[in-house]
């Protein structure tokens, strides 16, 4: 019989390739030395004798017959050796045995120990196995980034089809100085979108919005929605949704997906018609006769498929603090007729609100454009806080409510005379509070219980 | 020796014993499996056949529906009624030659909020998009042009993708003279949604030729912005039409520009550029530009040689 390359020896005597093994004693007789054709006068064997010599090791073990009994044996080779400090005169004798286990001295209680877990474990090899399994499955697919990464393929989670615009750095640079607050915000807004696209699998584009002179003409100025959405359509090329986000925005409940959140019942979670809510008060839908059915129709062809751009309506009017819009060739001509020269010298001092404005203007006097826009409820996708929309008091179409667990807030208008940076340090806590998890909670429960023990009752934390 | 693979000469004897014995032990069995695959074959294309069918059936135009649209705005204000006649007769007699279809609204359907009269083109070019929803070209004539080659037809003369792509002409500013936008180097024939004509002025938006889709309706929504309307443009829907082209590559994407003569010729050319615009006998199109600016009477005694020569041929 030949060997495709030479055995490998076992401290106890046996052999790796059991064909070769007749009886235990058996290789400790045989001189391999010839096989590897090298000459060799060192046998295995002499090799072992001496090995023996040095380590300690009785060359057949009387103790560990049967098959656990050898594996826990070998087990204990690779485990940390502990010097125990009992025979240090031993050990400055023979340094290759210093602090090691000695299976011939007392045994002790962390012997013991370790013998009972591992024979709980044994008997329960299976359960072990499987159990072992399921935290490495979960640390696999859920903590790793291949978390991430299943989560974009297309098959698995789809995420790639989805983009993250965060508007930052508004207005930055020449107009304003940026404090500490205004960088703190920055900071908590773009943490909380990196996480949830992380989360998710989702693309994320940080688009700096610093005022510049951009264009030779000067007269496009911070217009650069437009720009900046055709920028991400390039550099995502495979995504089709995109969501913009203006920076004094938090995504309160960064469990939800965009899929179940709103994409996979898209007719359920949007309305065509305006006249559902309608603030602008504009009519719709067109009555023309020389128009098409379709652009006469108050839903469109009433298809999902033809939606390609999704906004809320505030009390004001449409809200581009956050929204959808969707690569599509229709995109391309909304992007493209957005602005106009034309319109803007006529209207750049009534439009104090660029692309929303302007925005509102095409959906009212444009029918192509309204078939395939769609409206989505506020609350879903942008609630406002109470200092938002507030003339009419609070409203249970715009503002954000505990209770419901909104998806995202939009902090709109905060930086004309309210606190930006009270509001997202506000919301930042009531969402972390709100997703805490289990051992979280028990923490603080722990936690109030002591406060309540020792500042009484009256005196709760908030 | 180990082998990385068993022997090969075990798993065929086996194979084979089996399939052999299935096969050799009953024929007939073999012989009707056979029946079963071919009449599920059959089946499978007879299916596909018929689901192609009526798949396709609401892409296809239903019958009696003509290919191309010929739209005529007709404004009979100050015209007398013969001539206003003969201008429709000449669109009808043209149509039905080739199997076309002819659309001539007034004016005064469209209610234009005040905007000039000339701007009716571009309602009544959607509205003729919503009458004949499966037809495929639709020609926009002028009231003050007509048709003087009626053998010509569009599909072959204008708009089938050879033809087109011989006729484009590429890289020419769009708006004469010295526009700094100028049309694509490369064009695909069946990519384009408009073609058009430039005279020596400006672009000769009195006869043009729409494709049926979504992009037309989008190309006079477009057009027809009411902020274009209220803006103080020299010529109205002419220089919103040339604004509109320069400034968005959406639109300047499916515009192909032709020579003039191939469907806008004049009876007089104001600069005298008389190779390329003034009408020659064979051209398919005759226009009459000084009709459009108002001095009507003198208008019809001009177009008259044109007109009963075109009836007395018929």
């Amino acid at each position: 019989m030949s060997l495709s390359r030479s055995p490998s020896p076992l401290p106890h005597g046996g052999w790796a390739t059991p064909g070769l093994t007749s009886g235990r004693s058996s290789p400790t007789k045989r001189n391999y030395g010839d096989i590897n054709g090298n000459g060799n006068t060192v046998s295995w064997a002499s090799a072992k004798a001496k090995s023996d010599e040095v380590n300690g090791y009785p060359s057949f073990s009387t103790r560990s017959n049967n098959f656990f009994g050898r594996h826990v044996r070998k087990l204990s080779h690779s485990l940390p050796r502990f010097n125990l400090g009992r025979r240090k005169d031993f050990a400055e004798k023979e340094k290759l045995g210093r602090g090691r286990w000695s299976s011939a001295g007392p045994g002790g209680r962390l012997r013991n120990m370790a013998t009972l877990a591992g024979n709980i474990v044994r008997r329960m090899r299976l359960r072990f196995l499987l159990l072992i399994g399921f935290i490495l499955a979960v640390i696999v697919f859920y903590v790793s980034p291949l978390q991430y990464m299943w989560r974009r393929t297309s098959f698995l989670g789809g995420g790639s089809k989805f983009v993250v615009i965060l508007a930052s750095n508004q207005g930055g640079g020449v107009m304003e100085w940026k404090g500490p607050r205004e960088w703190a915000i920055e900071r908590d807004s773009v943490k909380n979108k990196k996480r949830y696209t992380q989360r998710w699998g989702y693309g994320l584009d940080i688009v700096d919005m610093t005022t510049k002179k951009r264009y030779a003409h000067e007269w496009r100025e911070s217009w650069e929605k437009v720009d900046t959405i055709r920028n991400a359509f390039r550099k995502f090329p495979k995504a089709e949704w995109f969501w913009w986000l203006d920076l004094n925005t938090f995504i309160m409940e960064p469990s939800y997906s965009l899929q179940s959140h709103i994409f996979n019942q898209l007719s359920k979670n949007t309305y065509r018609d305006i006249n559902h809510y309608n603030p602008l008060n504009i009519s719709h839908p067109f009555t023309q006769f020389y128009l098409d059915d379709v652009s006469r129709s108050p839903v469109g062809d009433g298809n999902p498929e033809s939606i390609d751009l999704i906004i809320p309506q505030d009390c004001a009017g449409f809200n581009l603090g956050s929204f959808f819009i969707r690569r599509s060739e229709w995109t391309d001509r909304l992007l493209d007729i957005w602005w106009d020269p034309v319109a803007y010298e006529q209207r750049h001092m009534e439009w104090e609100h660029k692309e929303q404005d302007a925005l509102e203007y095409l959906y009212a006097s444009h029918p192509w454009i309204r078939s395939h826009v769609a409206f989505i409820a506020q609350r879903k996708i942008n609630s406002f806080p109470t200092g938002a929309c507030d003339e009419n008091g609070e409203d249970p179409h715009i503002h954000y409510r505990e209770e419901d667990r909104d998806f995202n807030v939009n902090m709109a208008g905060c930086e004309w005379g309210r606190d930006c940076w009270g509001e997202m340090y506000s919301f930042r806590q009531l969402s972390n509070r709100l997703n805490r998890n289990l051992w979280e909670k028990f923490k603080d429960a722990i936690s109030d219980k002591w406060g309540e023990l020792w500042n009484g009752p009256g005196r709760q934390k908030g | 020796m180990q082998f990385a693979l068993p022997p090969t000469s075990r798993k065929p004897s086996h194979a084979q014993n089996y399939t052999s014995s299935f096969s050799s032990r009953s024929p007939a069995r073999r012989r009707r499996l056979q029946l079963i695959a071919i009449l599920a074959c059959g089946a499978f294309v007879v299916f596909m056949l018929f689901s192609r069918i009526f798949s396709s059936s609401p892409g296809r135009p239903p019958s009696g529906t003509s290919e191309v649209v010929l739209v005529t705005v007709i404004d009979d204000h100050g015209f007398s009624k013969e001539h206003i006649e003969q201008i429709k007769q000449n669109r009808r007699d043209y149509a039905e030659r080739h199997g076309y279809t002819t659309f001539l609204p007034a004016r005064a359907d469209y209610n234009l909020k005040g905007a000039p009269g000339g701007w009716a083109c571009v309602p009544a070019m959607r509205h003729a998009l919503t009458a004949f929803p499966h037809s495929k070209f639709f020609f926009f004539l002028g009231q003050n042009s007509l048709i003087m080659n009626p053998a010509l037809s569009l599909h072959s003369h204008i708009t089938s993708s050879e033809r087109l792509e011989s006729i484009i002409l590429r890289d020419k500013p769009v708006v004469p003279p010295d526009s700094v936008i100028k049309t694509f180097a490369h064009q695909n024939g069946d990519d384009v949604d408009l073609i058009l004509t430039q005279d020596e002025e400006g672009l000769g938006y009195r006869s043009f030729i729409l494709r049926q889709g979504e992009w037309s309706r989008f190309f006079l929504d477009t057009w027809f912005d009411p902020l274009f309307r209220s803006y103080n443009f020299q010529k109205g829907e002419a220089h919103a039409l040339e604004h509109i082209v320069q400034w968005h590559p959406t639109i300047l994407t499916k515009l192909a520009l032709v020579p003039q003569r191939i469907l806008n010729s004049y009876n007089a050319v104001p600069h005298g550029d008389e190779e390329n615009g003034k009408f020659q006998e064979g051209d398919f199109i005759i226009r009459f530009p000084k009709c459009d600016s108002g001095r009507i009477p003198e208008c019809e005694k001009i177009m008259n040689p044109y007109l009963p020569q075109k009836a007395e041929e018929q």
